[in-house]
């Protein structure tokens, strides 16, 4: 049972993973608390849903939803955001707009489209399992951890190599002096919010897939559990974020497989509040970041 | 070929003299002043849809009642009160119904936690309460008003957990409970004390969340432990994913699962499709019981409402109707007399037959029926 | 007279929640007037619910120690929780009473001393409305001496400046905590006062929903002054009563009223100067 639990974990903690990754991204170069993130995860979920119910298959659904995503992350990031940057705001205020904003969004949303799950139509993933000696792995899995592996990758040789990262990098460290370097913060900034917002959509269309129910709180519930992984691995730190959301899927799993299911909610918050006394900047992250 | 449904001359003639004559009987209670009894439902938020089905099943027999010309020759009315699930909202609503519209009886509310806040209330007041949803221990411990007609988890799940030991050998099971929600949970406590009396080991006990989408871990622990049978509290949607779940994870189809109330439900089988089959639960109420009486609540149901009933319909009608044999039996129209003639009442309802235990729970469980899901639908396993 | 006590018992549970949603407002104000952001309101004022509900239950102790202890138990929560984050940024208190708050409806769910999901009912009524508005008052009393005091202008400070105030040799940290301590034993006298006018609690009325409405009461009337608060609760209380039609868009509303207030608004919807009267004299 062991293997099979450290399976399970590795695919949940892929799908937190592939869920933070956008969150610490936005948090890292914007330096904001954006509540809003859960709001795209469960509109790429939706839009996928719909494109697959005019019959798209799940190639141009995903992709689709992803970019979708990202329009409506830059559109919510100008609405709320850029007069609190144009003042100055400390940023707690940003994140109380969002969460404000978050609150109208999903209950908004629940309100249009109804509470219920909703599920994708059936054999839109091939439903098979490999068999792996005694353990079971799905396509859907395979899926969501290559995607969560691929897509870190992709996100660090991105801000690592090419000119567009530098720039973002010089955005995290110090807006006012990229600004002075002739970097057009207002386009990086932009390019931000929507590879955020595509990678949150993106999340939530595999994870809607693999665990078939999306609904409109989807991304209440993730995004309490991003941000305690995203502080795990230390805000901003993209590679923290993949190893501390494979942590404490794992943890999670076991604790279920070995204690009790009963805790298997609370791991994750355990974990932060342990973080928090011991290593605030996060079991990745830089010593002394982001100390008031 | 289908006929649409034509009638004769003679024959509808006869019809319009039945709705003259309902005319006249409804222009006569119309001249006294009804009485008016009060309703605490659900009819916003995410839950509704079980108020509305209530509130359905309350409208189609209140109409019968009238018909038949009221109760105690005045017509009978309804005040609805919405709580949108709230606590707070369902003590405003009560109290408004009592001290305001000076309702001498109360239906509802629909959720046991919901009642546990408005029963004390009607309590104090002496205004009798009938929930008709609230299904959870200790209800009608609150105090001498409060009433129930649905049936506790108490009644059903031992049915349907004696049926499946006598019918496929379950001697081991494992138990997965919803453990935030009070509806599961008391299910899951039910299940407990069942299992024990019926000698039934049960290998390992887990738990999800509301919003857990996830089984995995869980279902991994059951599977290894290789029992006969999963009992499960659950609602319809975490219900339906655990059994999705359970097919992904390549659950022999020889482990039967067994579900409390929450999984009787036709969304469930929407869901879940193909990995529904085999599920047993036990149910108050089945929409295919043949009976004269369900059959025709059913087809008035449909007609009235366009779709079909649920069990909280059902419920909820067979409560009005009791709720009416008392008001006409009472020596009065006081909470009091009402209290006192409902401990007495006797009817015959589409879940069977409705009286009141001393602790004021139905005293019948002889309708309770335990239901398997073949081919992607329910039937009545026998 | 009848009538009054006719229209006094059918509002009764209508006034107590506007009395303790406006404690409720008064304990979010506290942490917001220094500059920072608890989104474990919520959870404090479960603690005291759940803490004075179990001692009455199962000990039977005499209501003034109840109380006490409502307000001691998320007091010490407060000083457990407040110790490592608030030495940080602003951010890291708002995500750990989060975390607060979903590790408290773990444990309520999971105790069976608890009663689990099913809650703790028939609680005995022992608060009345006369004593919820007495608290209410008391605190607002409180508070608008406070914030006329030096107390209050040092706060001011920190809201604006947090580095110049410490420059001016405020002590932060000690301010910070203060602050915290008292916002959560507020949150739970709130707590313990509706679990003994409501006789029913239960773990699911404690959760980031509740934690964000709290907020929306006070950036609704904004903390230019203890009362604005106060008086954001009452309207976002009475109003879903008074528009019924609103009543399935609260939250909506709620959440517009927070994005509004934050980016048009920051002293509030609702202008009320009387604390800052004579606050400078």
């Amino acid at each position: 049972m062991l293997g099979q639990q450290i399976i399970n974990g590795l695919v949940a903690g892929s799908a937190y993973a592939l869920f933070a990754l956008g969150l610490t991204l936005m948090f890292g170069v914007l330096g904001v608390v954006n509540l809003t993130y859960g709001f795209y995860f469960a509109v790429g979920a939706y839009l996928a849903l719909l494109a697959a119910g005019a019959g798209a298959p799940i190639a141009l659904a995903l992709p689709l939803a992803a970019i979708l995503a990202g329009l409506v992350a830059v559109v919510l990031d100008f609405l709320l955001l850029t007069r609190l940057r144009r003042t100055r705001a400390p940023e707690l205020a940003s994140l109380m707009v969002t969460l404000g904003a978050t609150l109208f969004l999903y209950s908004a949303m629940s309100a249009l489209l109804g509470s219920e799950i909703r599920r994708f139509p059936a054999g839109l993933l091939d439903n098979g399992a490999f068999a792996l000696g005694a353990y079971r792995i799905s396509v859907g899995q395979i899926l969501i951890v290559g995607t969560a592996v691929l897509l870190s990758l992709g996100l660090v040789s991105l801000m690592g190599a090419t000119r567009t990262g530098l720039a973002m990098r010089a955005l995290a460290e110090n807006s006012d002096a990229s600004e002075l370097m002739g970097v057009d913060t207002q386009a990086i900034m932009r390019r931000v919010s929507f590879l955020s917002g595509a990678l949150g959509g993106a999340a939530g269309v595999l994870i809607g897939l693999e665990y078939n129910a999306i609904a409109p709180y989807m991304g209440e519930a993730m995004t309490l559990k991003g941000f305690a992984i995203i502080i795990l691995g230390g805000l901003g730190n993209i590679g923290g974020a993949l190893a501390a959301g494979l942590l404490v899927g794992v943890l999670e799993a076991l604790t279920a497989g070995y204690v009790s299911s009963v805790y298997k909610e609370a791991v994750g918050f355990l974990l932060l509040v342990l973080t928090l006394w011991v290593r605030p900047q996060g079991l990745f992250g830089r010593p002394g970041a982001r100390r008031a | 070929m289908t006929h649409a449904p034509k009638l004769s001359p003679s024959r509808r003639s006869v019809f319009l003299c039945a709705l003259l004559g309902f005319a006249v009987l409804a222009r006569g209670a119309e001249a006294a002043d009804p009485i008016t009894i009060g309703a605490i439902e659900i009819l916003s938020g995410p839950n509704a849809k079980y108020g509305f089905s209530i509130k359905n099943g309350f409208d189609l027999a209140l109409e019968e009642v009238n018909r038949a010309g009221g109760v105690r020759g005045r017509p009978l009315a309804i005040a609805y009160e919405d709580t949108g699930g709230s606590k707070e909202q369902a003590i405003n609503a009560a109290r408004q119904l009592i001290a305001r519209t000076k309702a001498p009886l109360l239906l509802g509310p629909t959720l046991s936690t919901e009642m546990f806040a408005v029963g004390p209330i009607a309590n104090e007041r002496k205004v009798p309460i009938i929930g008709t949803s609230t299904t959870a221990n200790g209800v009608t411990a609150i105090g001498p008003y409060v009433f129930r007609t649905s049936l506790p988890e108490a009644d059903v799940v031992p049915v349907t957990l004696r049926t499946a030991q006598a019918k496929f050998g379950v001697k081991k099971v494992a138990v997965l409970y919803g453990r935030d929600d009070a509806f599961t949970k008391s299910g899951y406590d039910v299940m407990k004390a069942a299992l024990e009396k019926l000698g039934v080991e049960t290998l390992a006990t887990e738990t999800f969340g509301a919003k857990d989408t996830d089984f995995s871990a869980q279902l991994t622990k059951i599977k290894s432990l290789d029992p006969d049978a999963v009992v499960m509290s659950a609602l319809a949607d975490a219900g339906a994913g655990i059994l999705l779940a359970k097919e992904a994870q390549g659950f022999a189809p020889k482990v039967r699962f067994i579900g409390g109330n929450g999984l009787n439900s036709p969304k469930v089988l929407e869901i879940a499709g193909a990995a529904a089959d085999g599920l047993l639960v036990g149910s108050p109420w089945f929409i295919g019981k043949t009976d004269a009486a369900n059959q025709k609540f059913i087809a008035d149901y449909k007609a009235k409402y366009g779709g079909e009933p649920d069990q909280f319909a059902a419920q909820a009608y067979d409560a009005l109707h009791v709720a009416a044999s008392a008001i006409n039996a009472a020596k009065d129209v006081t909470g009091e007399a009402i209290r006192d003639a409902l401990t007495k009442t006797k009817i015959v309802g589409v879940t069977g037959p409705l009286s009141f235990t001393p602790d004021r729970d139905p005293a019948d469980s002889s309708g309770v029926l335990v239901l398997e899901v073949e081919h992607g639908a329910f039937k009545i396993l026998d | 007279m009848a009538q009054i006590d006719d229209f006094l018992w059918t509002y009764q549970n209508l006034l107590a929640s506007l009395g303790v949603n406006g404690l409720l407002a008064l304990s979010m104000y506290v942490v917001l007037a220094i500059g920072q952001l608890s989104l474990g309101q919520a959870a404090f004022m479960g603690l005291g619910a759940y803490a004075s509900a179990l001692l009455t239950l199962k000990l039977d102790a005499p209501f003034p120690a109840v109380i006490a202890a409502s307000m001691l138990v998320p007091a010490a929560v407060a000083l457990v929780i407040g110790a490592p984050t608030l030495r940080l940024s602003g951010v890291y208190l708002a995500l750990a009473t989060v975390s607060l708050g979903e590790i408290l409806r773990v444990v309520l769910v999971e105790s069976d001393l608890t009663g689990g999901a099913l809650g703790l009912s028939g609680i005995p009524e022992k608060a009345g409305l006369p004593l919820i508005f007495a608290c209410l008052a008391l605190a607002l009393v409180a508070f608008t001496l406070i914030c006329r005091s030096r107390i209050g202008r040092a706060m001011e400070a920190i809201r604006e400046d947090e580095i110049a105030a410490s420059a001016s040799g405020i002590d932060l940290p000690a301010y910070k905590m203060a602050a915290l301590v008292a916002s959560a034993m507020l949150a739970g006298l709130a707590g313990a006062l509706n679990a003994h006018i409501s006789s029913f609690i239960s773990p699911n009325e404690y959760g980031f929903d509740a934690a964000v409405t709290i907020l929306s009461f006070a950036l609704l009337g904004g903390i230019g002054s203890p009362f604005g608060p106060v008086i954001g609760a009452f309207i976002l209380t009475l109003l879903p009563e008074l528009l019924r039609p609103l009543h399935d868009y609260r939250l909506v509303v709620n959440g517009l009223i927070i994005v509004f207030a934050v980016l048009f608004m920051p002293h509030g919807l609702l202008v009320w100067p009387i604390g800052r009267i004579g606050a400078k004299a």
